[in-house]
């Protein structure tokens, strides 16, 4: 990907450079920056000076450095200013010179903009870890030191770092991307750590929103924010699937909430109210703006007719003033608002027209066709006018309305309905239009344009080559060094598992037959709930003859007797499910001695075992395998549902499993515990068999997935689910008693007996 | 023995929202068990208060739950000074002297103590009292109604299948939102047009049915939420404690809810 970086205005290269630079000799400088230490420090700096001279790093480096580090004086401390020195040293040394001149500018723009020794620190620590981290991308992120400074504070940079090391593994390339803002995902998470409001932060809420207000259901998208071309920062409604921009810059906190919840309620209005496309015929563009906007008020007005309460919802957004210059875009915000704001004034003669035709008692609001017919006049109006309208860079106003492209029936489109990117053959239809008006073209943003529109599509298509499945669900990954989740950071996605011979699971019975026997014998037992009498109960169905005597005999005797004489019968019933979830990853391909068999197929003799024994014991349960190929890929993969039989498809399921990828077992069990919530049962058991710790091919760091995992199991049992890890490893750290407790990990060593131990373990565990 | 203390003397305020009340009337004329299904909180147990009103037969009204036993509706002995002694339960009270017995979300019971009910609700109409060794003969004017309500309960709580085909069965469902308007403000004395902005606001919660909730917002509720309103209470706050807060706990769902009745506003 070749994005288009924005390059701030605040943005500094490396090759900028002051004017008189070349004149300014080394000396000089130091003589010049001498007068800002106080004395004590004035030989320690020179002395530091002189060694980055000589240290052979060129001479750009030292002369940076000389020229800006006096300036960590005044906004930090002559400490900070020295201790720069040895920053730069390495950087020169692990990165390169670029950075390593960059650095000492960079350090004082973020002195000025933070003026605190703790935070300049952090800052700087972050930096460093950064070098040691990922070299290459240390200059990416200085260039851009303005823009991330002026937004995060150090230690939401620190975690915007890590959240892009973490995503990135060990891959250089995606890390430079990553660090330019040439990821959309580096977008998205700077927005997440300047507490920006992210779609889909508030995607459930919204959906259940639009489900109360209107019972409407549509498919909703976010749309990345950094590959959306100019017409796609509003939200698009297309074929019935709405787009929703990952965020509204600009807002934040409880006014970003508004202005989605603003933008959704619009939608909804356009869903229920406009019931029929517009035919493009003739109109143009500004013509086409006009009876968008109209529509909006119609839809709106009919609306806030329902729910009067929206009325207060999209008010707040409409805040064009009844003056100023008479532009297009400046006099159809200003109608927009006049037509539902019915306090607001405005004298201009075209916004009072529009208003009177709008509001015009003649109409019939519930049909859209009054729309196009004020709107088609009002366009000849202001073409009368002479005003100039460019529908390149028009934004419909405010900014919770949505791009109406969805309102347009474009006519020879028409076999193109079903093609999810129709939006964009629309998009580029407008512009067409437009350039058949207009002349004027602004080279540069079109192919910025063009670029971003590529990579939307090139995302979707891997999309779709990769998702042969039908689910995909996002979840929270924890981070220990930042004692926090990154939601949606993780993405677990369920593939159709392969199908095997059924039969190879009544062969692994019929092998073990002698073991089934006894299953079944523990299983009579545990199954059959055997009523059990209750004695000397207070309350009770019958009477209880011996304490009924005691008690006589008590009163005969002028004591008080013991009132609870009646006893009662209770069934202890088995009310509990359970999800055995199966590590299937790579490792589990390997051979265990003695057992001629590999992890993976002790694996699936032991489940089927276990799987019948629990079909005979009617507990609901449900068998899943997991490995995974990285954060945005946890393989899933269903054996048996809840609430399925135990049939031959379930078995074939089960025999078909292949060893492959990693282990990412905190994702994999967010997805299982997600199932197993929704069972009602007294008891919730989820039972993890795997042959070792968490890994994944971009996770450097051991321990992190180890802690997100200990992270689940915890929560887990917030929600009333136990966890239960059943270890096929011999020696080695044990992860696994860190990450379920101690009590909750059955360690098998000679793993030939799995297939007789976990159906043991399993009556035991439910007893 | 008299069962007049279980006759309804006043008149329920009930306001037919089907043909349900001649259904059940003629079911009455051959004492046809009944079964009365529909969401909580849509008059089930109003109407069958007032039927016994209208019929003018007494009404013995039990709530099941999960720990009722057989011998809860039955009855027991009892110990008093001389020994022990028998004593009916609400059902065989009902048996012998005639009433219609209610027992009202009959699901909560386990299934073993749904079962005694089965003799009486085929044609023999007789209940076996077998720790006293009796065979208790219907009365007359006995007749058995239950509620079930057919969303909520897992599936681990069902009625048997050889217990529902002993039922005739009238579907209830919240009533048509002028008339459910008509009976908030008699019940809780709002004006119409507030009570009809209740009803709106009910529908938002009942569209969430199946998202996040188990259950909208029943008229039992809109009524609360109305007497709040007319004990001075804003409108807001009554539907805050009355509608959003009892019935979730889901944060999202709460948001989407409180936000979805301020636009009704």
């Amino acid at each position: 990907m070749t994005a288009s970086t924005t390059r701030g205005k605040y943005n500094v290269s490396p090759q900028s450079k002051e004017p008189g630079d070349p004149d300014e000799g080394f000396l000089f400088l130091i003589d010049q920056g001498k007068v800002h230490f106080p004395a004590q420090y004035v030989a320690l700096w020179e002395r530091v000076c002189n060694k980055l001279e000589s240290a052979g790093y060129g001479s750009l480096i030292p002369l940076s450095y000389v020229r800006h580090s006096p300036k960590l004086t005044k906004y930090i401390s002559p400490e900070a200013a020295i201790n720069l020195a040895a920053c730069v040293s390495l950087a020169a040394i692990k990165v390169n010179r670029a950075a390593a001149e960059l650095l000492p500018k960079a350090s004082v723009i973020v002195a000025h903009e933070l003026r605190s020794t703790a935070a300049f620190n952090s800052w700087m620590e972050t930096i460093e870890e950064l070098v040691q981290a990922a070299p290459e991308s240390v200059l990416p992120v200085l260039e851009r030191t303005q823009k991330i400074i002026s937004t995060l504070t150090p230690e939401q940079f620190k975690s915007w770092v890590l959240a892009g090391l973490r995503s990135t593994g060990d891959d250089t390339l995606r890390q430079i991307q990553y660090f330019s803002f040439a990821d959309p995902e580096s977008e998205k998470w700077f927005r997440h750590e300047a507490g920006d409001v992210v779609f889909t932060d508030l995607d459930r809420r919204l959906k259940l929103y639009l489900i109360s207000l209107w019972n409407l259901r549509p498919p909703m998208r976010d749309l990345p924010a950094s590959t959306s071309p100019l017409s796609l920062r509003r939200i698009s409604i297309t074929n019935g699937v709405v787009r929703v921009p990952e965020v509204f810059p600009g807002f934040h906190g409880q006014q970003a909430e508004n202005i989605f919840r603003a933008g959704l309620a619009h939608v909804g209005a356009h869903l229920v109210y406009s019931t029929k496309k517009f035919p493009l015929g003739e109109l143009k563009p500004i013509q086409m703006a006009l009876v968008s906007l109209l529509e909006d008020a119609r839809v709106e007005y009919l609306a806030m007719q329902a729910f009067p309460g929206l009325r207060d919802l999209w008010l707040p957004f409409h805040v064009a003033k009844a003056s100023g210059p008479k532009l297009v875009p400046h006099l159809l915000a200003r109608l927009a608002r006049s037509l539902i704001d019915e306090n607001f004034r405005d004298r201009d003669g075209w916004v009072q027209k529009g208003k009177d035709m709008f509001f015009d008692s003649a109409n019939d609001i519930t049909d859209p066709a009054m729309c196009r017919r004020i709107g088609v006049l009002l366009g000849n109006d202001l073409g009368q006018l002479r005003a100039q309208f460019n529908a390149k860079t028009y934004v419909v106003e405010p900014p919770y309305r949505d791009d109406n492209m969805g309102l347009w029936d474009f006519g020879d489109q028409q076999g193109e309905e079903e093609d999810e990117n129709g939006i964009f053959i629309e998009a580029m239809r407008m512009d067409q239009q437009e350039e058949q008006d207009e002349s004027s073209q602004d080279q540069d943003k079109q192919e910025e344009d063009e670029n971003s529109e590529q990579q939307y599509h090139a995302r979707e298509s891997t999309d779709n080559e990769e998702r042969e499945s039908e689910v995909a669900v996002r979840y929270p990954e924890y981070d220990y060094l930042t004692g926090s989740e990154r939601p949606n950071w993780t993405c677990v996605i369920e593939y159709f598992a392969d199908y095997g011979d059924p039969y190879k699971i009544d062969r692994i019975l019929e092998t073990h037959s002698e073991l089934v026997n006894q299953i079944t014998n523990l299983i009579q037992t545990a199954k059959v709930s055997l009523p059990e009498r209750l004695h000397r109960q207070s309350v009770g169905e019958s009477l209880d003859i011996d304490a009924c005597i005691n008690a006589v005999i008590s009163r005969r005797m002028g004591q008080t007797p013991d009132p609870r004489i009646y006893s009662t019968t209770e069934r202890k019933h088995r009310d509990l499910s359970v999800l055995v979830l199966l590590d299937v990853s790579n490792s589990t391909n390997d051979i265990v001695p003695h057992a001629n068999a590999s992890v993976l197929e002790l694996e699936i003799q032991a489940t089927s075992l276990l799987a019948y024994a629990m079909s005979e014991l009617n507990d609901p349960f449900g068998i899943a395998a997991f490995c995974s190929d990285g954060k945005e890929d946890v393989h899933y993969y269903r054996i048996k549902n809840f609430g399925e039989p135990y049939d031959s498809s379930a078995r074939a399921y089960l025999a078909g499993l292949q060893g492959k990828l990693s282990t990412r077992m905190g994702t994999a069990m967010r997805h299982a515990i997600s199932e197993l919530a929704a069972q009602h049962t007294h008891r919730r058991l989820l039972l993890v068999i795997t042959d070792g710790e968490p890994s994944d091919v971009d996770v450097e760091d051991r321990k992190y997935l180890v802690e997100d995992a200990r992270k689940v199991v915890r929560s887990a049992s917030r929600l009333g689910i136990d966890t239960f890890c059943v270890g096929l490893e011999a020696g080695g750290e044990n992860y696994l008693n860190g990450i379920f407790g101690k009590k909750n990990v059955a360690m098998i060593d000679k793993l030939n007996r799995l297939p007789e131990r976990l159906p043991m373990l399993y009556l035991r565990l439910t007893a | 023995m008299n069962l007049d203390h279980y006759l309804i003397t006043d008149e329920p305020y009930y306001s037919p929202t089907q043909n349900e009340v001649a259904l059940f009337e003629a079911a009455w004329v051959s004492r046809m068990p009944m079964m009365l299904k529909g969401p909580t909180g849509c008059g089930k147990t109003r109407f069958v208060e007032y039927m016994a009103w209208k019929l003018k037969k007494p009404l013995i009204t039990i709530s099941c739950h999960e720990d009722m036993t057989a011998s809860d509706l039955v009855g027991r002995y009892l110990l008093d000074a001389d020994g022990t002694v028998w004593h009916d339960g609400p059902l065989t009270l009902a048996v012998r002297y005639g009433a219609i017995c209610y027992l009202d979300e009959i699901v909560e019971a386990r299934q073993d103590t749904s079962v005694v009910i089965h003799s009486l609700t085929d044609d023999r109409r007789i209940l076996s009292l077998e720790k006293k060794n009796e065979v208790v003969k219907a009365h007359k004017d006995f007749q058995i109604v239950i509620s079930y309500n057919p969303g909520y309960q897992s599936v681990l709580k069902d009625l048997k299948e050889s217990t529902k085909q002993r039922f005739g069965a009238i579907d209830f469902n919240y009533p048509k939102p002028e008339l459910e308007a008509e009976i908030i403000a008699h019940e809780s004395g709002v004006d119409k047009k507030i009570a009809a902005k209740l009803v709106q606001i009910s529908e938002r919660s009942r569209n969430l049915k199946g998202h996040g909730l188990d259950e909208g917002a029943s008229t039992r509720m809109l009524i609360y939420a109305a007497q709040l309103i007319s004990q001075g209470v804003s409108m807001e706050e009554a539907c805050e404690v009355a509608l959003v807060l009892p019935i979730t706990d889901d944060h999202d769902v709460r948001n989407a809810l409180s936000s979805a009745i301020a636009a009704c506003m």
